[in-house]
């Protein structure tokens, strides 16, 4: 009982020490990783990109940092987001930036899955644009290497795993992206869902994913996959690919049944019955009255004859 | 509001005027003799339907613009707009997941929304309350959209098939065939539906909108109205207004048939039945049995301060 | 006096209402005016929408669906009290037969029309025939107020059939047009033995089906409420307590109805206080079901205090409704039963003024079961303009809910005017039988 109640003790003053600790980092302090902070863009900051990226900002970051310039953000959030066009946000370097909006963290979301990467430095154009003292320096990235990489995707139904080989036909030779960073994913109808986390490829440049068993495919099973790849050197590339490697699903529709809610040529048979019924009765009724009184008249009339 | 629109709309009180004229000055007996017809045609409704609606034959083809198949529709006298509206898309199940610990009363999504349907801004498809279970147990935000019932009490007593459920789960309504009783909105316990009191504030590029089931636009009045899940986005595969417009990544939208439910904030995609079971996800009054595909997650480690201000209102259902 | 000379008495005072007269027509003429101007709310209804009244998506029924239910109430005792009394062939109701049915059909035929007006777009009212869901209970409620009046209007008219030929015999003075409808309408009726079977066993027949019929237009409109899960709505015994509620509210209308005709057509030799003494039992007697029921549906919910229900009755008993929850029980229900078992308040004149106080308790009553359930939702009302969360009906809508009533007044008038409110042929069969 005591143990236990250090234990406790000692856990809740950890937790507490990290929740403060990440409190006052999310105050201010980033923390960005060296080789990310001294990342640069491949896209030129210039009017074209930041117009592009002016529409991306109003239309994702707007709502909670407002206007550059215009001190209209959200004052109701802790803590308040900061003004993108002041000194000390554009004191951050290209690669702060681009990290934080990567990864977001606390009350800012992660804009990975949100923007391209494309996107995300044009974004970052657009914020550099209010900033008059500012001159890039260009990533040394080359776009079209990309195309030079080739990827391959396996399916072991045996083990359930999924093997990824990312390679690059150089001039010099196959090359291994052994520093690239693999994901897998299955496209759902709004996103797309990240098997497992993302791995960098052994030293053959295999990356290999367990396979959810319970994943719902289509009516056959299908699951289509993509791979992302991204590398450093190569920049972002994608694969997919369709396999029948989920479970087959093919439910029916929710207004299959009869029920009381659903359209009235699918209403419960009781109801059609003592409705009917009830009807039927009346109609009958009434058929009967106006035979009375059909014969009525017509005995009035003999009568009078 | 269009001339169009208007005239046969002034005919048509004018006829239901002298309607009310002939009934209430009329006999008795011409009264019942009316009632004995309407009682007539519905005793024959089950059996003569067909032939009843191709009488009243409105198709309306439209081509899709990227020329994909035309719907036929089944009963004719839907527009083409209508009877995909009401008909909804093949293999789908939507669910929504809205996670309370995130909330923090921000609003984007009752604004997005009320600009997407037209709506005034006393109107709400979307409503985040303000909320407090018990004296003890914290207020906490919740934001309150139409749950899409999978046994919905609005569309059982409705008389008149304006209000349905899709196969794909969505709850729509059918302004076009809604004659405004109101029992959708009695029947509803989550206090989901509004009505168009007056006639509603008509914006210039609705001139020329066909009606669109799945929007609700142009709004009419004498009508319910209710949240639609978005059906018009969700057709394209784009996440609902609301959810897009979520700047703290509240909601998540998909498909149960999937598994998957995509966060409106991050885009995001997560397992639907995995991210209930991490998150102790429940639905609003299971007990009604009204079985929602609206989940939410508990407000726990709130990561936002509850608003001293909205403290009293949240208290104010307690009882 | 020879039968003969006193039956050609009875035709002669029961006939004599039959005419055109100035207090007819002063009477009518105010009716119209007022029909007017109610009509005038009920076109600005229609111009700028249900706007004009005091509802919003919350409380979105009221004074109108509450009219609805009590119409249907009052419309449904009337038929009972003929057709029951007639059946068990109890006597003195004779009467008070044609009276009760005329009450019943005006309400009835009235009823329909209320619901209309509750309507968003009236223009579109029939798609409830033509798309009609038969899981609605709206479109129950449809078919069996349509039974219901087609089934009353027969039920007037068959044992009508011998004092139309009466009418059109006697009344050599009307005009050829009007006398020609009293023939057309009196089947060749000639009095024969089989003619007169005829009537009875038909008679017999829509008495015994307009039972079920009569009880379930009630039940159906109880449905209405019951089938929601709203709190105070979502009861077991909402069909019974409704049913009993009409029986006290259309008791009450027949016995206010009693009183005018017996006065204005003079009629004190046939309604007499023995009559009025008789209602006065049977106004007690569905009282104290109704308050069986009262009990019920208030005491077992108040006993619980369930969260919701909490929310509910206390605005009832000691919230917002309190005044008017205690006033329509106590004015409306409690003290006319106690009043009512001493024997002079039974005379007609203090029976016009319990009558007329449990009439207007009924009313209000339907009032206190729509109203506050719609101020009481599970979720809480937020984010709306303070006319949403509390229900103040406003002039127009006032207006437009005593139109109906109008229109009751007009028919009632119309048809005592056309037809002699007491069954002539069988007062006179009876006078003949006591003989």
């Amino acid at each position: 009982m005591f143990r236990k109640n250090t234990n406790l003790k000692v856990t809740i003053t950890l937790v507490f020490t990290v929740l403060v600790s990440l409190q006052a980092f999310s105050q201010n302090n980033w923390n960005v990783p060296a080789d990310k902070k001294a990342k640069n863009s491949y896209i030129k900051f210039d009017a074209t990109s930041a117009g592009q990226g002016e529409a991306l900002y109003n239309k994702n970051c707007a709502s909670c940092h407002g206007n550059p310039g215009k001190g209209n953000s959200m004052k109701t959030l802790n803590p308040i987001p900061p003004d993108l066009s002041s000194a000390k946000s554009q004191e951050l370097t290209d690669g702060e930036l681009f990290y934080i909006l990567t990864t977001g963290r606390g009350v800012m979301p992660s804009f990975k899955s949100v923007l391209s990467e494309d996107e995300r430095w044009k974004v970052i154009s657009y914020l550099r644009s209010f900033n008059k003292g500012y001159t890039q320096v260009l990533s040394k990235f080359d776009p079209n290497k990309s195309k030079l990489v080739k990827l391959d995707l396996s399916y072991d139904a045996a083990t359930n795993k999924v093997t990824v080989k990312a390679v690059a036909n150089e001039k010099s030779g196959v090359v291994v992206l052994k520093d690239a960073e693999i994901s897998l994913f299955a496209t759902r109808y709004f996103g797309r869902l990240q098997i497992e986390k993302s791995i960098r490829p052994d030293a053959t440049g295999l990356a290999v994913f367990n396979f959810p068993k319970d994943l719902p495919g289509d009516k056959k099973g299908t699951v289509e996959l993509v791979v992302k790849v991204t590398d450093e050197n190569y920049g972002e590339i994608e694969l997919q690919k369709n396999l029948q490697i989920g479970v087959p699903t093919d439910k029916p529709s929710l207004r299959a049944d009869r029920a009381i809610w659903n359209v009235v040529t699918k209403a419960p048979l009781w109801i059609i019955f003592l409705y009917s019924l009830g009807v039927l009765v009346f109609a009958l009724v009434l058929a009967y009255l106006v035979f009375s009184l059909s014969k009525i008249w017509k005995s009035g009339n003999n009568n009078q004859k | 509001m269009s001339e169009k629109e208007q005239k046969p709309k002034k005919k048509s009180r004018r006829e239901f005027l002298q309607d009310l004229g002939i009934i209430g000055v009329g006999s008795v007996l011409a009264g019942s003799a009316i009632f004995a017809g309407i009682n007539y045609d519905k005793r024959k409704r089950p059996f003569d339907r067909s032939r009843v609606l191709k009488a009243e034959n409105e198709l309306l083809e439209i081509e899709r613009a990227d020329g994909s198949k035309v719907v036929i529709p089944k009963e004719q006298n839907f527009t083409y707009l209508q009877q995909r509206g009401r008909d909804g898309l093949e293999g789908k199940r939507f669910v929504m997941v809205i996670d309370l610990s995130k909330c923090r009363n921000a609003r984007k999504c009752m604004n997005a929304c009320n600009n997407a349907h037209h709506l005034s801004e006393d109107q709400h498809h979307m409503n985040v309350l303000k909320m407090q279970e018990t004296k003890e147990t914290p207020a906490y935000y919740m934001p309150k959209p139409c749950q899409h019932c999978d046994n919905p009490p609005c569309v059982a007593v409705c008389p008149v098939d304006a209000t349905f459920k899709r196969q794909d789960g969505i709850v729509l309504i059918d302004n076009e065939r809604c004659i405004g009783c109101r029992f959708c909105i009695a029947a509803c316990p989550y206090s989901a539906r509004i009505f168009n009191w007056a006639e509603p504030i008509h914006t210039l590029e609705e001139e020329n909108m066909p009606y669109n089931v799945e929007l609700n636009v142009p709004q009419k009045k004498g009508t319910v109205s209710k949240c639609l899940f978005s059906a018009d986005r969700v057709r394209e595969g784009k996440l609902p207004y609301c959810v897009s417009a979520c700047p703290n990544g509240v909601y998540y939208f998909g498909d149960e048939n999937e598994d998957a439910v995509t966060n409106g904030t991050t885009k995001e995609t997560f397992r639907f039945k995995k991210l209930l079971e991490d998150n102790g996800g429940y639905t609003l009054m299971p007990e009604l049995g009204t079985h929602p595909r609206v989940y939410y997650l508990p407000p726990k480690g709130k990561d936002y301060p509850f608003h001293d201000k909205d403290k009293e209102e949240a208290a104010e259902h307690l009882g | 006096m020879s039968d003969q000379l006193k039956a050609d008495k009875i035709t002669s005072d029961l006939l004599r209402s039959i005419r055109l007269n100035k207090s007819f027509l002063v009477w009518m003429g105010f009716l119209g005016t007022a029909l007017l101007i109610c009509g005038y709310a009920y076109f600005l209804q229609l111009r700028d929408g249900l706007v004009v009244t005091g509802l919003r998506d919350y409380v979105s029924w009221g004074m109108y669906i509450s009219n609805f239910v009590f119409f249907v109430a009052t419309s449904l005792i009337g038929m009972l009290i003929s057709a029951v009394l007639g059946l068990t062939g109890i006597k003195w109701a004779a009467p008070l037969a044609r009276i009760a049915e005329i009450i019943a059909l005006a309400f009835a035929a009235i009823a329909g029309l209320v619901i209309i007006m509750d309507m968003g777009r009236p223009d579109r009212l029939l798609n409830v025939i033509i798309h009609g869901r038969i899981q609605s209970p709206i479109v129950w409620d449809i078919t069996v107020v349509t039974v219901y009046i087609i089934m009353s209007t027969l039920f007037l008219y068959i044992p009508l059939i011998p004092d139309l030929k009466i009418c059109y015999d006697k009344l050599d003075k009307l005009p050829p047009f009007a006398r020609n409808i009293y023939k057309l309408l009196s089947l060749n009726w000639t009095g024969s033995g089989e003619q007169a079977n005829l009537i009875k066993q038909t008679t017999r027949v829509i008495a015994i089906f307009i039972i079920p019929v009569a009880f379930a237009i009630h039940t159906v409109t109880s449905w209405l409420f019951a089938n929601t899960s709203r709190v105070g709505w979502d009861s077991t015994i909402f069909g019974p307590y409704f049913v009993t509620g009409a029986f006290v509210a259309g008791t009450a209308a027949v016995i206010i109805a009693m009183y005018f005709f017996r006065k204005n057509y003079k009629l004190q030799d046939y309604i007499t206080d023995f009559h009025f003494d008789k209602m006065g039992q049977l106004l007690v007697l569905v009282s104290l079901v109704y308050l069986y029921f009262n009990l019920n549906e208030y005491m077992v919910p108040g006993y619980k205090m369930k969260k919701f229900d909490a929310m509910h009755l206390n605005s009832l008993f000691v919230g917002a409704h309190a005044l008017l929850f205690w006033s329509v029980q106590i004015l409306g229900l409690v003290l006319p039963i106690i009043l009512l078992i001493f024997k002079p308040m039974r005379k007609p004149l203090p029976m016009l003024f319990i009558g007329t106080a449990v009439l207007i308790g009924a009313w209000f009553k339907r009032y206190i079961i729509v109203v506050p359930t719609m101020e009481h939702p599970y979720l809480p009302i937020q984010n709306v303009p303070l006319n949403f969360k509390v229900y103040s009906p406003t002039l127009t809508e006032i207006s437009i809910t005593i139109l109906p009533f109008i229109l009751v007044l007009i028919i009632i008038t119309v048809l005592a005017k056309v037809i002699p409110i007491i069954p002539v042929h069988e007062t006179i069969e009876q006078h003949e039988e006591n003989n």
